[in-house]
């Protein structure tokens, strides 16, 4: 229990990952869905970052002297996150465009119903 | 400009090519582009190949930053032979666009489709070289977007959904994938695989459930990324509604550079030496069977050409992941020969079926009989994919099903041999008939229209496919020893 | 580099085949006439293979172990020269045959690669590549059976297929079992286990090894409970049910049995291991029902078909004797069923192009309008059920002698039994043939326009007729030349 508490930045970016999971997973709105995978995404970018963070230290950035490298924090994970944001929000924009074309065609965006739709047009066929 | 920087100059060329194709108005020129850069890749993989076999594995690191800072790019015999082999099929996949894509997505779109497939190649040549965890996270991405790119090309309802299937569950395991880099890089504070590895040999006692659980987070993340059996279920869609080429591209190539990868985090970055690790090998074994057994009763169900296919995929996923999960090296090595089979095997069978269901204008498998009279080249292709399928001998799908049994025949486990030769059998069940069919019964059409058609931008990519296919399984010796000698 | 002989006949016919596939000929006679010579020719060229006994040719290598390569020893001479020559014939009479079947184009080709796959499986030099070969077999043999390309054939087709290709599961598994043990899969006299094996041998899983090979090839061989898809397969056009039914394949099966059973395993090993007793319990089984189904089947192909279940029952049980005797009344009824059953087969053919049926019920008194066809196929009949001085009495005794050798008194009575339905199956249609009873003259009005069939076909079974004769006559130098194979392989 000590364990979490003290690391509760990463506590809470599991339990982020879990809401964002399940949102994904059991949401049939596609917005939703889009919504679940960018909150899931966010828990990873929080654990990421927390990971570069260290008490009592500054951000890696030098404003009026150098103080050494052990006064700031690790910056690598910050930026690597930097990647994954760009990623995440391609990804977005690439599911966002996709809702929209499946909204055109199906005119619905509940996935329930447009398997529905889709079993129909099969059965016409 | 040695031998040393051509693994970053192919993927440099494939993006920087794929850029400048999609830049020009006409589609023959990006398509002349993309060409030229599958010639140029194979040219520069078989230079690699060869330097490889007579000298070994190098490092190369990009922008000249060593290790920690820097990328590297880590070439050995296995990463040289896939590269190969997937510019080949790159090259032959290209030529046999030429005409079919005309027929099946809308021709402003064309040119899209080869920038697409330029960026996914250079990433998936990206994820095989690369030696930096989240590198190769970022390779990734980008060829599943572009992959997601190539099936969404062809303008239809199938295919969106089909695309928002994939992208779905592609982003959820590249989110399991990006939280197991997390949780490798807090307790080693590294991104290259090798330095990785040296500091988890140094202190997995202390977090041997922090390793527990990135295995795990990267067995999911990357088993979805290459259709491991219960996670499977966006491929079947993608595959099979996707354009003839992309199709496949996705089957032969895709799905094969994430198992790479995975087998790369194992073996190279958490190593296989670690007892949790190992566990991960029973799991494997077990969803590797149920996939060759499920994929294939599956596929036996199916009523759509590349439908069946697309499941049989799973099935020869299946295969792969049981060489990986016999635990030792040995397997690992028939895993790497099944996917060289698989890959020229499953694109044979896509092109051909791609001829049939063009052809026809039908893609339902009882529409298929006596399409052997009007496209005998690509039939004859086909029955030699799937006779390599079924395993006869001499075939790569036969060496595959050997070595895989014989190997799990030396564990003593008779279950499993029994798995994969039933397996084989059941591969029969839903090849058989589309041949038997395409050959032997006669079309309810008119009997007008049986000349046999030739095309040579389709026929002559398939030969050489079957050619390849072949070649691969007369000389499986040859191209064990080529893996055996890189560990 | 002279070695590269032994392909010859092997290459052969598939160099026919295309020709037949590719060459389009300005008439059919002439393509007959290149057919039957060029496959004449390869019986020649199998006749010329006795000139490199004990040579080997390496085709490839699979693993460090395994290599493929073909080997001529006697017992590939003894199948490859029976096969090359009943192939001929068969090729004779499919000629004029096969004009009504339609296709023949396909049915030469595909009929020509089977025959160069049969020598390859005749000079197969190691087990892995008399498999490679079985498997040809099963994808060569597929479109002779549908050849008629009806919903019947097709359905027998689908049974065909997966029969055999569950036979080739059970073979696959049990090389891959016995590469663990013996490291090589090569075929010797000696059989492949050598020394290496320690007074405590792990009994049953060799035992489970020899039971799975021995019902892989025991499928083709018809062997129960995988014989079902025999008698379907007779829906082929009587060439081809005749030659592969009766010879080629089913044959083959035989043949890959000798070789697992003495060129594998050794008959002290099997003894060892207890393995027989299982087969005997399916041969035992075989020739019975083989004999009893038969009787209860009117349609003439169907009751061939199933007596050659019964017959292959006999030389199975040749084969699974262990001993002597047996293996030469194995070997001897090998040949003699297949000129028999060749010959009832053709004679068969030969009364449905001549008159349309295929029904016993249906031919009283057929005999008066093709009195030679009826006598070929009484001969054939008399010999096949073992009546002296015919050859089926030759192969039947020493089979008897085979029996008491090994103390199996029960096969013996087996034996007798079904040479007794064989009798009771065969010689009524005979006896029907000859002498109509009253009420079915209508039956002469109907047959008023049957002939004597054409010139090759008849020429064909009377000389095969004539052979069945001589080689019950004068068995001696097969049964001599069968006798040297046993020595090397049998030591008592």
């Amino acid at each position: 229990m000590g364990n979490i508490m003290n690391n509760y930045v990463e506590t809470g970016a599991i339990i982020l990952f879990g809401i964002g999971f399940g949102i994904m997973l059991i949401n049939n709105n596609l917005i939703r869905k889009i919504i679940g995978m960018n909150i899931m995404d966010t828990s990873i970018f929080l654990f990421f970052i927390a990971k570069g963070y260290m008490p009592n230290k500054e951000a890696p950035l030098i404003l009026d002297e150098y103080k050494g490298v052990d006064a700031y924090i690790n910056p690598i994970p910050t930026s690597l996150m930097l990647t994954g944001i760009v990623v995440a929000i391609s990804m977005t924009a690439f599911l966002l465009a996709l809702t929209l074309k499946i909204y055109q065609e199906y005119g619905t965006i509940e996935l329930d119903e447009i398997i529905k739709l889709k079993g129909e047009s099969h059965g016409h066929k | 400009m040695g031998i040393n920087s051509f693994p970053l100059l192919m993927i440099l060329i494939s993006y920087i090519l794929g850029f400048l194709g999609i830049l020009f108005y006409k589609n023959n020129i990006s398509r002349a582009i993309s060409t030229i850069t599958s010639i140029i890749l194979v040219i520069l993989s078989g230079f690699l190949l060869k330097y490889t076999i007579s000298n070994g594995e190098f490092i190369y690191n990009a922008g000249h930053y060593t290790a920690p800072w820097g990328i590297e790019l880590l070439i050995g015999n296995t990463e040289a032979v896939f590269a190969f082999l997937f510019s080949i099929i790159f090259f032959i996949v290209n030529w046999y666009s030429f005409d079919s894509l005309k027929k099946e997505i809308e021709y402003k779109r064309i040119k899209i489709y080869y920038f697409l497939t330029n960026i996914l190649i250079g990433s998936l040549l990206g994820v095989i070289f690369t030696n930096d965890i989240f590198n190769s996270y970022v390779f990734i991405e980008i060829g599943t977007l572009a992959s997601c790119g190539i099936i969404v090309i062809k303008n239809k309802r199938d295919n969106f959904l089909a695309t928002l299937k994939y992208l779905v569950l592609s982003s959820l395991g590249s989110g399991l994938f990006l939280m197991g880099i997390a949780f490798l890089f807090s307790i080693t504070g590294n991104l290259n695989m090798s330095a990785i590895h040296r500091e988890v040999m140094n202190n997995h006692n202390t977090y041997t459930q922090v390793i527990l659980v990135s295995t795990a987070l990267f067995t999911i993340g990357l088993g979805i990324k290459s259709a491991l059996f219960p996670v499977h279920t966006w491929l079947p869609d993608g595959h099979s509604s996707a354009p003839t080429t992309s199709s496949a591209l996705l089957s032969g190539l895709v799905i094969k550079a994430f198992f790479y990868l995975y087998v790369k985090i194992i073996y190279r970055t958490l190593g296989v030496e670690l007892l949790e690790v190992q566990y991960i090998f029973k799991v494997l074994l077990v969803l590797g069977s149920l996939g060759m057994i499920m994929g294939s009763i599956l596929a036996i169900t199916q009523s759509e050409l590349k439908r069946t296919i697309a499941y049989s995929t799973i099935a020869q996923m299946g295969y792969v992941f049981f060489g990986m999960g016999l635990g030792n090296k040995i397997g690992l090595v028939f895993a790497y020969y099944h996917i060289i089979a698989h890959a020229l095997a499953k694109s044979i069978l896509f092109l051909s079926a791609g001829a049939i269901v063009n052809e026809n204008g039908n893609k339902y498998i009882n529409r298929v009989n006596g399409i052997g009279k009007r496209l005998p080249i690509e039939l004859f292709a086909f029955t030699l994919a799937s006779l390599s399928m079924v395993g006869i001998p001499m075939l790569p799908g036969f060496v595959s099903k050997w070595n895989l049994a014989s190997e799990a025949a030396k564990t003593n486990s008779y279950f499993l041999v029994a798995i994969v030769l039933i397996s084989g059998l059941l591969n029969a069940f839903y090849y058989f008939p589309i041949v038997v069919r395409a050959f032997f019964m006669d079309s309810e059409k008119e009997k007008s229209d049986t000349k046999p058609l030739f095309n040579i931008n389709r026929a002559l990519p398939i030969i050489l496919l079957s050619i390849g296919l072949v070649y691969v399984g007369i000389n499986s010796e040859k191209i064990i020893n080529i893996f055996l000698s890189g560990f | 580099m002279e070695n590269l002989y032994i392909l010859v006949p092997i290459v052969f016919p598939f160099i026919i085949a295309f020709m037949v596939l590719l060459r389009s000929f300005d008439t059919r006679v002439l393509r007959n006439i290149m057919v039957v010579t060029l496959v004449l020719c390869n019986f020649f060229l199998v006749l010329l293979l006795g000139k490199f006994q004990g040579q080997e040719l390496f085709l490839m290598s699979f693993n460090e172990n395994i290599n493929l390569f073909l080997k001529v020893d006697k017992f590939a001479i003894f199948f490859a020269t029976m096969a090359s020559f009943l192939w001929s014939i068969a090729t004779v009479y499919s000629t004029k045959y096969m004009e009504h079947e339609g296709r023949e184009k396909a049915f030469f080709f595909f009929y020509m690669t089977t025959l160069g796959i049969t020598m390859g499986i005749a000079l197969s030099g190691s087990l892995f590549t008399l498999y490679m070969f079985y498997e040809l077999l099963t994808l060569s043999t597929y479109p002779l059976v549908i050849h008629s390309r009806t919903d019947a054939a097709l359905s027998s087709g689908i049974k065909y297929l997966v029969y055999s290709f569950i036979g080739a599961t059970f073979i696959i598994t049990g090389m891959i079992l016995l590469y663990q043990y013996t490291n090589t899969l090569d075929f010797s006299p000696m059989g492949i286990f050598g020394e290496n094996l320690s007074a405590d041998i792990e009994k049953k899983k060799l035992m489970a090894i020899y039971v799975l090979l021995f019902l892989g090839f025991g499928v083709k061989a018809a062997l129960a409970p995988f014989h079902a898809w025999l008698p379907n397969a007779m829906v082929a056009p009587t060439p081809v049910s005749a030659l592969l039914h009766a010879v080629a394949v089913v044959k083959s099966g035989i043949f890959g049995l000798v070789r697992i059973s003495y060129f594998i395993f050794t008959p002290v090993l099997i003894s060892v291991i207890e393995a027989d007793v299982f087969i005997n319990i399916l041969i035992g089984i075989t020739i019975l029902m083989g004999s009893i189904l038969a009787l209860h089947h009117d349609n003439l192909k169907k009751r061939l078909a199933y007596s050659t279940i019964s017959q292959l029952g006999y030389i199975i049980l040749g084969i699974s004797l262990l001993n002597h005797n047996a293996f030469i009344g194995g070997m001897l009824h090998l040949i003699n069923h297949a000129f028999i059953k060749i010959v009832l087969f053709f004679c068969a053919g030969s009364i449905y192009l001549a008159s349309g049926k295929t029904k016993i019920s249906e031919i009283r008194g057929i005999g008066r309008k093709m009195p030679v066809t009826m006598i070929c196929f009484a001969i054939a009949s008399f010999s096949l059920v073992g009546i002296p001085p015919t050859n089926g009495f030759v192969s039947k005794w020493y089979l008897a002698l085979g029996g008491l050798e090994g103390n199996k008194l029960l096969f013996v009575i087996i034996l007798l039994i079904s040479a007794f339905l064989t009798a009771a199956y065969l010689l009524p249609i005979v006896v029907t043939a000859f002498l109509p009873a009253k009420e079915m003259d209508h039956n002469l009005e109907e047959f008023k326009d049957v002939k004597e069939s054409p010139f090759p076909m008849i020429y064909s079974i009377v000389l095969l007729t004539i052979i069945v004769l001589i080689l019950g006559i004068f068995p001696n130098p097969i049964i001599s030349f069968i006798d040297e194979i046993a020595s090397n392989i049998i030591w008592r």
